[in-house]
């Protein structure tokens, strides 16, 4: 072989492996019968096919065999049920976890029912304070007069008042 | 899905222990090493392509086997015993069957990839891609290293064959 040797040696596998077209295969043909070292090869190439031939695939023993049919039997068992495996025991766990978080980040806002018994909880106790208002405007009124008692009785009601009630109420 | 895995251990196993055979040299680890590639593949047969189950086999077998070679720090001899044929004299007048094991020998003698692509190629009969997807090289890879492989085995016939 010679400086070709490369060229050469992949027109020989061509041949071998019958992928040569037949201009090629001339080529070949004619540069081996004045290349000694290129007909060799091609011999050789021929002889080393032969051979391969004459080996096949290897049959696998017997006990192998039977541990590749057994692998079903004992891996099975190891295999979780789909329900089972990580990626779902996970999405079932963020579920809740979403279902919490979701209430906790809503607003606190009352339901109608709530408000509305606020407002008669504070109705009842503003009535409750302007009978104790009045009862002791009585009581001052006998022990000091009657312009007394106005003055403290109702700046004492007005400033209760205007703790509890919302800009509207007010203007109610 | 086990009616699967038994046809496909019918189709390749013998493939399989072949490539495990010829890389690791040793019987007993070829079989544990064929064994583990089919345990991956009843692990994942759902993930794998039922045209490319055969490649992908190929490829898990011989990693595995050359894992196994790099964690004995592979530089053992191939076992003369495993073809009962001495290697050293000519091959002049031999029979088929001696050629034959002799050959068995020097593809076993063959360094990597080479040694894997002639068992893929020319002695499990896959095509140049299938090898080509198998060891993760070019087309033109797998031809170029096969020229070279089959260049040396012819070689060694040539000396030992006169």
């Amino acid at each position: 072989m010679n400086e070709y040797d490369e060229k050469w040696e992949a027109q020989i596998n061509a041949l071998l492996d019958s992928e040569l077209g037949q201009d090629d295969a001339e080529l070949l043909k004619a540069e081996a019968s004045d290349d000694r070292e290129l007909a060799r090869a091609i011999i050789e190439a021929y002889q080393l096919q032969k051979a391969m031939g004459k080996i096949r695939v290897e049959r696998a023993p017997a006990s192998l065999r039977k541990k590749l049919q057994a692998i079903p039997r004992q891996h099975r068992a190891t295999t979780a049920p789909i329900f089972l495996q990580p990626r779902w025991v996970m999405a079932a766990a963020v579920v809740p976890l979403v279902l919490v978080m979701a209430s906790l980040m809503q607003p606190d806002t009352p339901s109608a029912e709530e408000v509305e018994q606020a407002r008669y909880e504070l109705a009842l106790a503003f009535a409750y304070l302007d009978r104790a208002g009045k009862r002791a405007g009585n009581e001052i009124e006998v022990t000091v007069g009657h312009t007394m008692s106005d003055a403290i009785t109702g700046t004492v009601i007005r400033n209760i008042k205007s703790q509890y009630e919302s800009p509207e109420e007010k203007e109610v | 899905m086990s009616r699967r895995y038994r046809q496909w251990v019918k189709q390749y196993q013998d493939q399989a222990w072949t490539v495990a055979r010829y890389i690791l040299k040793d019987a007993q680890e070829a079989e544990d090493a064929t064994q583990e590639a089919f345990v991956k593949l009843w692990h994942n047969q759902d993930s794998i392509d039922p045209e490319r189950v055969g490649a992908w086999l190929m490829k898990v077998t011989r990693n595995g086997c050359l894992d196994r070679l790099r964690r004995r720090k592979e530089i053992v001899e191939f076992d003369e015993s495993y073809m009962g044929v001495d290697t050293s004299g000519p091959l002049r007048g031999a029979s088929n069957r001696e050629t034959g094991a002799w050959l068995k020998q020097a593809i076993g003698r063959l360094r990597e990839p080479y040694r894997s692509l002639v068992v893929l190629r020319d002695v499990n009969q896959h095509s140049y891609e299938e090898v080509a997807g198998m060891l993760e090289l070019s087309l033109a890879q797998v031809k170029t290293y096969l020229h070279r492989a089959r260049k040396q085995l012819r070689e060694q016939l040539a000396e030992v064959r006169p």
